[in-house]
């Protein structure tokens, strides 16, 4: 067994594109969840909507990729206000129950023949990204040569696009961390706390609670729309219920409720997963059996990996619920 | 590398269809294969005694390990017209479903099937419809093979009244699964508060555990109360060593819900890696013939399930309207403190929940798993009609879980008749769902309360 390879992927993971783009997505369901405690259950609703955005364009619209940041935007508002303003008034689980169903319907509405012209059915959309990647070559980033030092090498694709991901979770985190220091951010974490007082002081607090959903929506557009240009390509079974619920992971591991948390927890849920696996699969080359009975082989590692990780969760959730940069009080609420 | 998704996750929400086209692309495959070898086998004696249409009839079947085994029909009329429509000759198939009709010369036929002399309970599959047109051009050898295909439901359904009649079979029996599926997730959340998004995986659970037992040699009609019993002690012991726990810590709701997330993270991976990415169907009652009733086709182990399910559902309504315990379920559910206070062991109301919610959907999980076949994410694919049925009967109502899943399930199938495309019939229900979360927010028996 090679450690130093299991290592060195989950370092690379660790800061690699996937903690990039689901550190977006986390930070605007940090917005919903975390400050307001709205139960967003769709996120992977809102990354789909961000990445059919851009990857429409050109294919599709024909016109410049730039463009999709408007329509990701767009979907994603459209999205929001069609969770938000049946389900705002009522009690937190009723919007559980409709983001989770919306993501469900926006997966199977842009993987279904019927719209195969506008959202490209199973096969996804392809060839939007070239100015994407264009804007790095300009820069200087030859694409096929290799950047920098030790483990930490990259093709200058690679490189470009993790450049423009990080810059993109430092330019949202800063914008959350400020408005959350803000006389608004304040009311949705009092909206988070007791909905009522809120009320009472004479605030609409449906109003707040939708503003949120569509600020974290949007951001969440943006973790989409940075996937679809990073990828080059979408499909739509990228965005199943397990992708919302990886980013919430990913969330809680780091902590509600901070900024720091929802970048570090996602790293973090990146770094474990690519460990087990890489680890699982450097472990099982060969299928390993007890008599006829076949504990594990090769194709099984995808799903072991993810019941250690969902398994880890439960685990963590009992010892400490707030995560690890998180605030037990700020996990206590009920949403009730 | 994109993201975690998986493979296996590209057909989640078609299962419903999957079995069915599957059967399809398998009938296509036989009927090739069956005319290539007939095609090889039969072109040296055919040429010596001129031109023939050899009519095949099969009936489909498939052995319990789900390979197909089709048998000859024998007794079945066929008959051949020319393009005139004048009889060229007919002909009654022998043991090995044959019948060979010598004709004129290689012209243009029709080869039709006396439907009524088939035996009783068969039909003729879709693909191959009563009359089949011949090509002058098709007569490759001397002798042209014409295969007709049986099986159980795979009538053309042609009138109107007839599809919507169907239509309304296949919703009602989906309506009462989702509806016994629901009736704990719906009763744990009057009762606690807890959304369980892990609910799913217990239908899977039941599943899975009489497809176990099953695959060890125990019938399924055995196999079923093993599988319900095993619900009711993973209900047991989901409240007794889990949320229970949690509840006596005083651990948020938001904490529970995601601690389910993650139980049905790990449950519904688990049940990928042990049982494999492939739907398998039980091995009894696997390949039954449709019985008609008036226009409906239905097998006698789907008008069975149908029938118990409905019967279960009227027992857990009765239950909960005259016994003292459902009594005292109602009462916890509509006000877990007020039941408290007038001597109601609420804890141990909710622990009984859990068994029976944990027990009936093991139940609906093994006639899921009848219905169409097991698949690991059999219970996972059914939670977002739950939650839809649930909501719309009035989410935490002991009734509202009954009628709303009922309602739920009916909606899905027939939507299908109104041009919602297939591959997206569940959608109609998160339109549902919104549209009452905007009107009447309570449900349909859930009760009125003041909302923000």
């Amino acid at each position: 067994m090679d450690i130093g390879f299991v290592l060195t992927q989950t370092v690379l993971t660790f800061i690699g594109f996937q903690a990039c783009y689901f550190a977006i997505a986390a930070i605007g369901l940090n917005v919903q969840f975390g400050f307001t405690g709205l139960l967003n259950f769709g996120q992977a609703a809102f990354m789909a909507a961000g990445a059919y955005g851009m990857a429409q364009t050109v294919p599709i619209f024909e016109i410049s990729l730039w463009w999709g940041m408007f329509i990701g935007i767009a979907y994603a508002l459209f999205l929001g206000l069609l969770m938000g303003v049946p389900t705002l008034r009522l009690r937190a689980d009723y919007l559980a129950i409709v983001t989770i169903a919306s993501a469900e319907i926006v997966r199977l509405v842009v993987r279904s023949v019927e719209f195969q012209d506008t959202f490209g059915a199973t096969d996804g959309l392809i060839g939007y990204a070239e100015s994407f990647q264009q804007v790095g070559v300009d820069l200087g980033l030859n694409s096929t040569a290799d950047y920098g030092f030790w483990i930490f090498t990259f093709s200058g694709r690679d490189l470009w696009r993790l450049i423009v991901g990080w810059s993109l979770v430092a330019v949202f985190a800063l914008i959350v961390w400020s408005l959350m220091r803000s006389p608004w951010g304040r009311v949705l974490k009092a909206i988070r706390e007791d909905e009522d007082a809120v009320r009472s002081l004479g605030k609409s607090v449906y109003s707040y609670k939708l503003q949120s959903l569509l600020l974290g929506g949007t951001i969440g557009a943006f973790g989409g729309m940075y996937f679809a240009v990073g990828q080059a390509a979408v499909q739509p079974d990228v965005f199943s219920r397990d992708l919302t619920f990886f980013v919430l992971t990913g969330l809680v591991i780091g902590g509600v409720a901070k900024v720091t948390g929802s970048i570090i927890g996602p790293m973090i849920f990146w770094g474990i997963y690519a460990f087990l696996d890489s680890l699982l699969r450097e472990l099982v080359d060969k299928p390993v059996r007890i008599g006829d009975f076949t504990l594990i082989q090769s194709t099984d590692i995808g799903a072991v990996v993810y019941m250690v990780m969902g398994s880890g969760l439960v685990a963590l959730m009992v010892v400490r619920p707030q995560g690890i940069f998180g605030n037990r009080k700020e996990m206590a609420f009920d949403g009730r | 590398m994109t993201g975690p998704v998986r493979g296996s996750d590209v057909q989640m929400t078609d299962r419903w269809r999957l079995h069915r086209r599957r059967v399809r692309v398998v009938q296509m495959m036989i009927g090739l294969l069956v005319g290539l070898a007939a095609l090889a086998g039969l072109a040296a004696p055919a040429s010596a005694d001129g031109e023939a249409i050899r009519v095949q009839v099969k009936d489909q079947q498939r052995t319990a390990d789900g390979k197909t085994d089709n048998q000859p029909v024998p007794g079945v009329t066929v008959t051949v017209v020319d393009a005139t429509g004048a009889e060229v000759g007919s002909g009654v198939t022998d043991d090995k479903g044959v019948v060979v009709i010598p004709v004129p010369g290689k012209a243009d036929y029709t080869v039709r099937i006396d439907e009524s002399t088939l035996p009783d309970g068969k039909a003729l599959s879709e693909q191959t419809p009563a009359e089949q047109p011949i090509a002058a051009d098709s007569f490759i050898t001397a002798t042209r093979t014409v295969n007709f295909f049986t099986g159980e439901s795979q009538r053309t359904e042609t009138g109107t009244a007839e599809r919507w009649l169907q239509r309304l079979s296949d919703g009602i029996r989906l309506g009462l699964i989702i509806a016994m599926c629901s009736v704990g997730l719906s009763l744990i959340f009057g009762t606690t508060g807890l959304t369980n998004f892990a609910h799913g995986e217990m239908v899977t659970f039941g599943a899975m555990v009489a497809y176990l037992f099953n695959t060890m040699g125990v019938h399924i009609l055995l196999a079923t109360p093993i599988a319900v019993v095993a619900g009711g002690l993973l209900g047991y012991s989901s409240d007794r060593w889990g949320f229970a726990k949690l509840r006596a810590r005083g651990v948020g709701l938001i904490t529970q819900m995601v601690i389910t997330l993650g139980i049905s993270i790990a449950a519904k991976n688990f049940f990928l890696w042990r049982f494999g990415g492939r739907n398998q169907p039980y091995e009894n009652y696997t390949n039954q013939v449709g019985i008609e009733i008036g226009p409906i086709t239905i097998t006698p182990r789907d008008l069975i399930t149908a029938i118990l399910s409905a019967l279960v559902l009227v027992a857990v309504a009765l239950t909960l309207q005259y016994s003292r315990l459902g009594k005292a379920t109602r009462a916890v559910s509509d006000n877990a403190d007020l039941a408290s206070s007038t001597g109601i062991d609420s804890s141990k109301v909710i622990r009984l929940i859990w068994i029976a919610g944990g027990a009936l959907a093991a139940l609906g999980g093994v006639f899921r798993g009848l219905d169409e076949e097991v698949s690991w994410d059999l219970g996972t694919i059914l939670l977002f009609l739950m939650f839809a049925g649930i909501t719309l009967g009035g989410l935490g109502s002991a009734y509202g879980a009954l009628v709303g899943g009922f309602v739920i399930g009916v909606l899905v199938e027939m939507s299908v008749l109104f041009g919602v495309p297939t591959e997206l019939k569940a959608a109609p229900a998160l339109v549902v769902l919104i549209l009452i979360l905007l009107v009447r927010p309570q449900g349909i028996l859930g009760r009125s309360q003041r909302v923000g």
